[in-house]
């Protein structure tokens, strides 16, 4: 009952407040014109009367406000009162405001940016069912360090295994497949086994899984098809399910779709999903089998640690019976957690990112701590007269409080702005290979991580000032705040400049290794360069001679165009991703017993034009000529390398080679210059480029066609005087023109190159970012507190050139105080910097994580830039006059 | 005024202004005197208590006002207590005996 009066009034006195305040008002003049009345009554003069009863009323003022807070609603009402009278104070001075706010949005928003990017990365959990559980089984050998799984051992694994709940493969690589409406549609279909999908715990948003009886040889077509199909190519339509579609001229029921995020556990892109029907028994019998990637769900309770050294034994029986005896200590048993597999590579530049965002954050916190001391400081006096005029403590600090938090919220929601719009720029700008970055936004989970940093970034900033309120009136004196407060600032910018050193030295690393990757020579041509990339269906280019006759028919046909120069055939490019690779200790060279060489071999096979479409020159012998082709002679040019492992003193030409025991023989027509072969930042490996005979064995197994394609689509590298777009238009009519289902994928040499460079820029370019804004910041506070403590020691200089000190005098006291804080910030920056930069070590090219020459650099940087934020204050103080400094007492 | 005169006259007005309205109403001087009448001139309660004690009383349901006029032909507002207010007088009242017979209690004890 009470309190619902209670609130009734609370919310009259709140809402009515003007009509409340005029009763109150003629409440207390009732009073005293009454008491003047009772006064009178009793003979008092009229004047003296009412003088008499004001003073026995004590100020009208003061009753009233004694009133006021006993009301109801009054904690909102001054609440509201802080909330105007900080907005009124960010309104009087508006650098101090901005200031804040910029800084604290700057903060914020980049932190927030780059932590909605790496916690996918680092912390979310896998869009799979309790996918802690799910592991990456298989074998890793030297050509291959993603776990493989064949099936003339995989269903031995799967039936004695013991350590795993489930195991189940998907095919080793999607492949493309034309879906047939009216025109083809070029998709990436994979098969995957029945189990695979519940193993991961997914299950279609429509219709069901593979049956079993359809994942076998003769089971009936079926497929799963991906949310983006479902919607892109039918509509979203409901009745999708058990509808025929056509893949590659097969009439296949659609059973499901899956979920829209979905994605396959080995991140590669399919649309089309069909069960891998293997014949179980042929598999089992099979040398080899079928490649495929398996993963698995451990039981609870079992450690990946665990059940690797479960399945050891498993693998040893395999090592002994399936692999060959001369490459069995190549092969290794990996079971990994899906996380480390999917990650592998993203989650050191991922946590570096996050350090680093870190870091600015802090100095931007330290930098508003800062501005907040100091405004409490220049304050001091208002404050004073405040506490004089009875605000009591505790109003003060709420008030403090309130300014801190409204300028946090400010922050926060510039900040959150910024992050929007610097989270849109990161997916535009992200490298292909940052997983599940299409998926990243701003979510609550990081609106409120952002907004639990702001709001203890400024309390602690806005409390610290408040709290240790002088209650004196200390308003005539000079002094600025406590002398704790300035070496507590002290403290803040030596651990900002500290701080900033630690970003600019890992920026300046990354930077100096990303120009050494860039700068270096490549030892072929890049530009000018147009790769097209053609892959056959399958289902209408079954045999060689039909292949052979498209490539050669399609090779003729670019030819023709006037100002190409070279044309050739290859199934994969220089200087990185996916090359035939073979093992060093393969290798057999005629008439010399096999030598066991370790490493591996860049292998290509490529037609005639190759070396003069790439500019790769040839060192001794000589390139591959047109009427090899026909020779029915294979043949290789080796790089320089090869050369000088296999044939260190000897002379390589004419001699014969082959890759593996029972293979042709290759002879050595040529050795060519070195080109990076093994990606930018690797060293260059051997490497060997066979010549695609005219014959059926090669049309017809080395360039790979849709069906078994292990990564290597068959490339058209053009060199030509002409524009690349003119390049590209003409392939594409030309290969239109002789069989116009066939999809071609045009770009230049130049891009792919771009492409391999892309992540470290990325990572470079965003460091850089991070640690120019920290030093921006770290220079800004660095003034910030040369200046507070320059007007601090106003009175001071006054007095010392009163007595004869010269201005060259004065400079040097305020600027030897800012190269303290200077040269103590960069060392512990420094000792700091050196001891965490060895984590780079692995993202560094040819630049040691202590190069003495960055460290010295980036130090002269900080140092410069602090000493210049330094001087400006000081020359301030240098011009202060002594007169006014004296009379301003 | 030292602070334990105060705390009892704090603790002790609500009661004295409800006892002092009785069933007619006053306003603010009013009640100030008729409390002075009341407790034969021990207790004079200046305005800078007297307001904020109706408002919140009032606030609280105990006490209503209306503004009228007075004797002497002035605007002023009147304070009336509610059933609510005469309950409070009971609560309050015991309350003071326990509080008076324990200090009286406490003060024999010496």
């Amino acid at each position: 009952m009470g309190f619902a009066s209670r609130l009734r009034s609370g919310l009259r006195n709140l809402l009515r407040k003007q009509h409340v305040e005029e009763e109150l008002d003629a409440e207390v003049r009732a009073y005293v014109d009454l008491l003047t009345d009772e006064k009178i009554a009793s003979g008092a003069d009229p004047e003296e009367a009412r003088r008499a009863a004001r003073a026995e009323c004590g100020g009208a003022e003061q009753v009233k406000q004694s009133v006021r807070d006993s009301r109801a609603g009054v904690a909102i009402e001054t609440v509201w009162q802080d909330v105007r009278y900080a907005l009124r104070g960010f309104r009087r001075n508006p650098i101090f405001a901005s200031s804040v706010i910029t800084i604290l949005a700057l903060g914020l928003g980049s932190t927030t940016a780059v932590f909605s990017v790496v916690d996918r990365i680092l912390f979310r959990s896998l869009p799979y069912a309790d996918s802690s559980h799910i592991v990456s089984v298989g074998l890793v050998q030297s050509l291959e360090r993603e776990e493989f799984m064949l099936g003339s051992f995989f269903y031995q694994w799967r039936d004695s295994q013991k350590p795993f709940w489930a195991m189940a493969s998907q095919g080793a690589n999607p492949h493309a497949c034309d879906l047939v409406r009216n025109t083809p549609v070029e998709l990436d279909c994979i098969p995957v086994q029945a189990g695979f999908l519940p193993m991961l715990g997914i299950s279609p948003v429509l219709g069901r899984n593979f049956l079993p009886a359809e994942d076998r040889p003769d089971g009936p077509p079926v497929a799963l098809i991906s949310w983006n199909v479902w919607r892109n190519q039918f509509g979203g339509n409901p009745g999708i399910v058990n509808h025929l579609i056509d893949i590659e001229g097969n009439q296949v029921r659609v059973v499901g779709v899956l979920p829209r995020y979905f994605q396959l556990p080995t991140l590669q892109h399919a649309d089309i999903y069909l069960p891998m029907a293997l014949d179980e028994a042929a598999q089992r019998r099979a040398r080899v089998g079928q490649p495929m990637r398996t993963f698995a769900r451990l039981k609870p309770g079992v450690s990946v640690a665990e059940a690797r050294a479960e399945m050891e034994p498993l693998f040893r029986s395999t090592q002994q019976t399936v692999i060959p005896a001369s490459v069995r200590d190549d092969f290794r048993l990996s079971v990994r957690s899906l996380r480390r597999r999917e990650m592998e590579g993203v989650t050191l530049p991922a946590w570096l990112l996050l350090a680093a965002v870190m870091s600015m954050l802090l100095i931007a916190c330290a930098n508003v701590a800062s501005l907040m001391m100091a405004r409490a400081a220049a304050r001091s006096h208002e404050t004073a007269v405040r506490a004089a005029l009875g605000a009591g403590r505790a109003r003060l600090v709420r008030q403090s409080l309130t300014e801190a938090l409204l300028l946090a919220l400010l922050g926060t929601g510039a900040g959150l702005a910024l992050a929007s719009i610097l989270l849109r720029i990161f997916v535009r700008l992200a490298p292909i290979g940052i997983p599940y970055i299409g998926r990243v936004h701003l979510d609550l989970r990081i609106v409120a991580f952002a907004l639990v940093l702001a709001l203890s970034c400024a309390i602690l900033a806005g409390i610290v000032p408040a709290i240790d309120r002088p209650n004196q009136l200390s308003a005539g004196a000079r002094t600025f705040g406590p002398a704790h407060h300035a070496i507590l600032r002290r403290v803040l910018v030596v651990g900002q400049i500290a701080t900033s050193l630690v970003l600019l030295a890992g920026a300046a690393l990354l930077v100096r290794s990303f120009t050494r990757i860039e700068s270096q020579r490549l030892g072929m041509r890049t530009h000018h360069l147009v790769a097209a990339t053609i892959v056959l269906p399958w289902s209408r280019y079954k045999t060689p001679q039909k292949k052979e006759q498209f490539y050669l028919q399609t090779e003729e046909a670019v030819r023709r165009l006037p100002g190409i120069r070279a044309v050739a055939w290859t199934d994969s490019l220089p200087p990185g991703g996916w090359a035939d690779n073979r093992r060093m200790s393969d290798i057999g060279i005629a008439g010399k017993p096999p030598e066991k060489m370790p490493g591996r071999i860049v292998a290509r096979h490529v037609t005639p034009g190759y070396f003069r479409a790439l500019d790769i020159p040839i060192l001794s012998g000589r390139a591959f000529q047109q009427a090899d082709r026909d020779s029915g002679q294979p043949m290789v040019v080796i790089n320089r390398l090869l050369a000088d492992r296999l044939f260190s003193n000897s002379d390589p030409i004419g001699q014969h080679i082959q890759t593996m025991p029972g293979d042709p023989w290759y002879q050595i027509v040529g050795v060519s210059a070195d080109s990076k072969n093994n990606g930018l930042a690797d060293p260059t490996e051997p490497e060997m480029d066979f010549l695609i005979l005219n014959t059926d064995a090669d049309w017809g197994r080395k360039i790979p066609v849709g069906e078994d394609m292990s990564g290597g689509a068959p490339m058209l590298v053009i060199d030509s005087v002409l524009p690349p777009a003119t390049v590209a238009s003409w392939v594409q009519s030309q290969v239109h023109h002789i069989d116009p289902t066939v999809p071609v994928k045009t770009d230049t040499v130049a891009q792919r190159l771009n492409d391999l460079v892309v992540r470290p820029r990325f990572e470079t370019a965003l460091l850089t970012f991070f640690a120019c804004a920290g030093l921006l910041l770290a220079v800004i506070g660095l003034y910030g507190v040369t200046a507070y403590l320059a007007t601090q020691r106003t009175r001071e200089i006054g007095v010392r050139i009163a007595v004869g000190a010269t201005r060259i005098d004065i400079l040097r006291l305020i600027l030897a105080e800012a190269l303290r804080l200077v040269l103590i910030g960069c060392f512990i920056g420094l000792v700091l910097a050196v001891s965490f930069s060895r984590f780079l070590k692995s993202l560094l090219y040819h630049v040691s994580p202590h190069d003495p020459a960055i460290f010295a650099v980036v130090t002269a940087i900080l140092g410069c830039s602090a000493l210049i934020a330094a001087v400006i204050p000081a020359r301030f103080a240098m011009r202060v006059d002594p007169v006014d400094a004296l009379r301003s007492e | 005024m030292s602070p334990t005169q105060t705390n009892l006259l704090q603790g002790t007005l609500d009661l004295l202004i409800l006892q002092a309205i009785g069933d007619s109403e006053f306003h603010g001087l009013g009640i100030s005197r008729r409390i002075e009448q009341i407790t034969r001139g021990t207790f004079h309660v200046k305005p800078g208590s007297l307001f904020p004690a109706l408002h919140r009383m009032e606030e609280a349901g105990w006490l209503t006002s209306s503004w009228g006029e007075s004797e002497n032909n002035r605007r002023a507002r009147y304070y009336r207590r509610t059933k609510v207010g005469e309950k409070q007088l009971g609560v309050e009242t015991r309350q003071w005996e326990t509080i008076v017979r324990g200090i009286a209690s406490a003060l024999k004890a010496t």
